[in-house]
């Protein structure tokens, strides 16, 4: 039996009146890459901002229904966000390296918990640059503006900077959407390597990725979870009618 | 755009020549002023000034003395140190005005709740609108008593607080509002995703405030501190109702007694013709040559430090 | 942790105590001016002259009788029955201590003097209620002096050894009406002036220039008219302006049109740009509109997005009426700092802004008047600020409905 990394019991989100979220059951599996399918405004993407509470950030936005994450209730008042957020990385839709140097986009996480000690900090860095299979591209050019980088080898920065946190879950919104294809295709492989080590959860609007990397693929329709499996169930004999629609083309 | 599908008929074609010239010379006043100072300006080095000689231009440059001698017998005139003391109160100010007004703006963008911040907003326009002249005022009445009693209390010599600290505070607190407003237009304007990403990573919001969206707001944070500098720098009324019109230079010391070239332009401007009065148009034109500098200098570091990390 | 949690306090309340500065540093400004010059603010003032007009008399003749003046109640009254009028010691509308006549007498004899000014209309003239006594002289003794007050001017009068020789009289002054003329006038002709350049201008760049270097060249050429310093629009006024209005019309010197035209040239790139801004809004499917009904370019600029960029070009008014009102530096050089009462377009006059700094860089300062046109000068811009939020709000709802 897998380990679950999250535990999602009957959550809901509002935001205003306006129910984004419907009241969704799901289990996150330990070092496996779970792809979250769907047409745009299903949900996917306020779903993932919930794991890691981004949604706190939004004003009028509330939150029903209960997640663990490691088996603690992490939707509560008083859960340390801060902590919650080390443990679960996140990787935008667009590359957004921060407006500074290679090194310091990757050591910013870590300095921002306290440390200081270059030596430390610079096998951080490398350590994470290396998982994202960045390290050997920029390995003269750590201290050139990360804004000179191309848009696949931001996004791997980006990675790398959530890596060097060292967290257990990555979330990814849609991370390859800005890319071109050979980009796209690198940073599938380096997902494969990653699961080794984390657990992946990426929203994506591309089918063919869903099925090529993840190992459990969740489908969302109108801020519900219509389904949930393996994804080669999905994919090849889904139970549920629309999601054979989608998954085959035949959508609305 | 739509102009180009438009087809052209007769009238318009008036029309259009018509508006023309109001553009043309609406355009033409930059050069009118450029030429006519400039003119006037040089007058005093090239003509013999009505018997006094001409004024020699490399002595103009580097003099620490205004003026040697009389104003009607004498053309030794000097406003080297002037361009130093400018350019040194003007930087000065913005020592005090920079901080407080970017984390101003911070907080007017990223802390404050909507109707505390849209008071603030209005606050800050508010004091953009206050003409020079009160702030002047206001100085006067108001800080240099204050500075006065400072200076005492510290054992300094201050003369009614007239000085360095006058013309300083009373620049800082003109160029306040320029730079919050400009600084919160472009705090406000950062990508929000890099706001979220360093909370993503764990950051607080306020770490995320100082290092990220001021970093990424850097651009739009150094124009507003350039066109704070500028205006300080061209600052003439305020300035000269506190300067204390020191006539030698430069002048450093925080109570000695100050001048710029706009307040030396000012300085006995009622009572005087000659030489003496169209000298000030040499420092009119010295003063654009020294705030197109300063923009120039100034626009190729923010272009520099727009590219290098910090 | 805790350390960091410390850290970040600081840095957060480093922003509070910021914007406590600059809330305080406009508050400064607001109590300074209302605490100094609250006190003057009066229609008088704003109605009064400056100049105090004065007046140099002669007794027509000594008479022995004294008056009866009664209880006067206050204890800055002085009576005087030699003369049978009444001293009060008080303030003038600029706040300098002076001693005015409370009551004169229908039977006293400084009712009618002779008027020493031989070149006068009016060869008598003589004390009224109201009038502020300036100086008495005596045959053989020390005159008296407004310094030493009224009750010593009081005592003086009532003593029978001193003979008067001359009265020195005026009519109260302080007041501030030609500067408030002369900024109407200025906020007036600015406006007739830039106006209609900077609406015409801001049409011209936006609907009828082509996309070409030169264009740009010209925009380019406008925008840093916004950084030149106003002092150095004083010295164009002066080199251009001047001379051209002295030149084409009966002024003589600085004058307030040369002025006017000075402050149109400042205001230029302000209306510009708010009129610009206001234009590029219009959808261009009005244009095309218009357009496709036939009407041509001119039709449809002015009748169609013209009409549109209402509120623009009154924020541009209200902007550049506050530009007017604030702007020393540049009037100093073209519009003179002589005060006037009589306020003519071709001659020098102060603007309320240039009469503070006149009166700041006088010996001794007049802090208090100063800090009254201050105060009427910073409702005015409060005033006006509240306008361009109404105008942006109303037009605004109009659009969304």
């Amino acid at each position: 039996m897998m380990k679950e990394v999250f535990k999602i019991e009957g959550l809901s989100l509002f935001y205003k009146d306006l129910q984004a979220i419907k009241n969704i059951d799901l289990d996150i599996y330990k070092n496996q890459i779970t792809a979250l399918i769907g047409p745009s405004g299903c949900g996917k993407s306020t779903f993932i901002r919930c794991l890691n509470r981004m949604n706190d950030l939004i004003p009028e936005a509330r939150m029903e229904g209960c997640i663990r994450f490691d088996g603690e209730e992490c939707q509560v008042t008083g859960y340390d966000v801060i902590g919650l957020r080390k443990k679960v990385g996140m990787v935008f839709q667009k590359p957004n390296p921060f407006p500074m140097s290679i090194f310091d986009n990757v050591a910013y996480g870590p300095r921002q918990q306290g440390v200081r000690n270059k030596e430390v900090l610079k096998e951080i860095v490398e350590k994470a640059l290396k998982q994202a299979a960045l390290y050997e591209e920029v390995v003269d050019r750590l201290n050139d503006s990360a804004l000179t980088l191309s848009g696949g080898q931001q996004q791997r920065l980006c990675i790398a900077r959530a890596l060097a946190m060292e967290p257990e879950v990555i979330l990814m919104d849609e991370p390859t959407s800005a890319l071109d294809p050979i980009a796209t295709q690198k940073i599938e492989t380096l997902l494969e390597e990653l699961k080794k080590e984390y657990t992946i959860i990426i929203v994506t609007h591309s089918m063919q990725q869903a099925a090529r990397i993840s190992d459990y693929t969740a489908f969302f329709y109108m801020g519900e979870l219509i389904e949930y499996d393996k994804t080669n169930v999905i994919f090849s004999v889904p139970k549920n009618k629309q999601t054979e629609d989608y998954v085959t083309g035949r959508f609305g | 755009m739509a102009r180009k599908t438009y087809s052209l008929s007769k009238i318009d074609s008036i029309t259009s020549k018509a508006m023309m010239a109001f553009g043309i010379i609406s355009a033409s006043f930059i050069v009118l002023i450029s030429f006519f100072i400039t003119i006037r300006g040089i007058r005093p080095f090239i003509t013999d000034n009505s018997g006094l000689g001409s004024v020699n231009l490399w002595r103009f440059l580097t003099d620490t003395v205004w003026l040697r001698g009389p104003t009607f017998i004498s053309t030794a005139y000097g406003a080297g140190f002037l361009v130093i003391q400018t350019l040194y109160l003007a930087f000065l100010s913005l020592v005090i005005s920079f901080p407080i007004g970017v984390l101003t703006a911070l907080f007017i963008a990223k802390i404050a709740p909507k109707p505390v911040a849209s008071i603030m907003r209005g606050i800050v326009e508010l004091m953009a609108s206050i003409p020079s002249i009160v702030y002047g005022l206001v100085g006067v009445g108001f800080f240099l008593p204050i500075i006065y009693n400072l200076a005492r209390a510290l054992g300094q010599q201050s003369p009614g607080g007239n000085g360095t600290l006058g013309i300083v505070v009373v620049l800082a607190l003109m160029s306040l509002p320029t730079i919050t407003a400009i600084s919160e237009v472009s705090i406000r304007s950062v990508d929000k995703s890099l706001e979220q990403a360093s909370l993503a990573l764990g950051a607080s919001p306020t770490q995320t405030r100082f290092k990220i969206t001021l970093l990424a707001a850097k651009s739009g944070i150094f124009s507003g501190a350039i066109l704070a500098i500028g205006r300080a720098l061209g600052e003439a009324t305020a300035v000269s109702l506190v300067a204390g019109n020191a006539r030698s230079g430069p002048n450093f010391g925080l109570f000695s007694i100050n001048s710029t070239l706009t307040s030396t332009m000012l300085e006995g401007l009622k009572e005087t013709v000659g030489i003496d009065y169209d000298i000030r148009f040499s420092v009119g034109v010295l003063l654009m040559i020294v705030i197109l500098i300063t923009n120039f200098v100034l626009n190729f570091i923010k272009r520099k430090v727009g590219n290098v990390n910090v | 942790m805790s350390k960091r949690k410390i850290r970040q306090y600081l840095l957060d309340s480093l922003t509070y105590i910021s914007t406590a500065i600059s809330v305080l540093a406009l508050s400064v400004i607001f109590f300074f001016v209302l605490r100094e010059g609250g006190s003057l603010l009066s229609i008088d003032l704003l109605s009064g002259n400056y100049h105090a007009q004065g007046f140099v008399g002669t007794l027509i003749n000594e008479s022995d009788e004294t008056f009866e003046l009664g209880d006067i109640i206050g204890d800055k009254l002085f009576t005087v029955e030699r003369y049978g009028i009444v001293l009060e010691q008080t303030q003038d509308l600029a706040g300098d201590s002076v001693i005015k006549v409370y009551y004169v007498d229908q039977a006293s004899p400084l009712r009618n003097l002779n008027n020493t000014d031989p070149s006068a209309n009016e060869k008598i003239i003589g004390l009224r209620e109201g009038m502020v006594l300036r100086r008495v002289s005596y045959q053989e003794h020390p005159t008296s002096l407004t310094s030493r007050g009224a009750e010593a001017m009081a005592n003086d009068l009532n003593d029978d050894s001193r003979e008067i020789r001359e009265v020195i009289f005026s009519l109260e002054g302080g007041g501030i009406r030609g500067s408030v003329i002369t900024t109407l006038y200025l906020i007036g002709l600015t406006l007739m002036f830039a106006l209609p350049f900077g609406i015409l201008t801001a049409i011209y760049f936006n609907e009828f220039a082509p996309m070409n270097k030169i264009t740009k060249l010209m925009r380019n050429f406008i925008e840093t008219l916004t950084g030149v310093p106003s002092i150095i629009y004083g010295l164009l006024g002066i080199t251009v302006f001047v001379p051209l209005t002295v030149r084409l019309t009966p002024a003589s010197n600085t004058n307030l049109i040369a002025g006017a035209l000075t402050l149109s040239v400042i205001l230029l790139p302000v209306i510009i740009r708010t009129t610009e801004e206001a234009l590029k809004v219009v959808p261009n499917d009005h244009r095309f509109a218009s357009l496709a009904l036939g009407a041509n370019r001119t039709q449809t600029t002015f009748k169609v997005v013209l009409k549109q960029a209402l509120p623009g070009i009154l924020t541009a008014t209200f902007l550049g009426i506050g530009r007017v009102i604030g702007e020393s530096a540049a009037l100093i050089f073209v519009l003179g700092t002589a005060v006037k009462d009589q306020v003519r377009i071709f001659e020098p006059s102060t603007s309320l802004a240039v009469h503070i700094w006149s009166m700041m860089t006088d010996e001794p300062a007049n802090i208090a008047l100063s800090s009254t046109i201050a105060l009427i000068i910073l409702l005015i811009v409060l005033i006006l600020n509240i306008l361009i939020k109404a105008t942006v709000f109303i037009f605004s709802k109009k659009g969304s409905a």
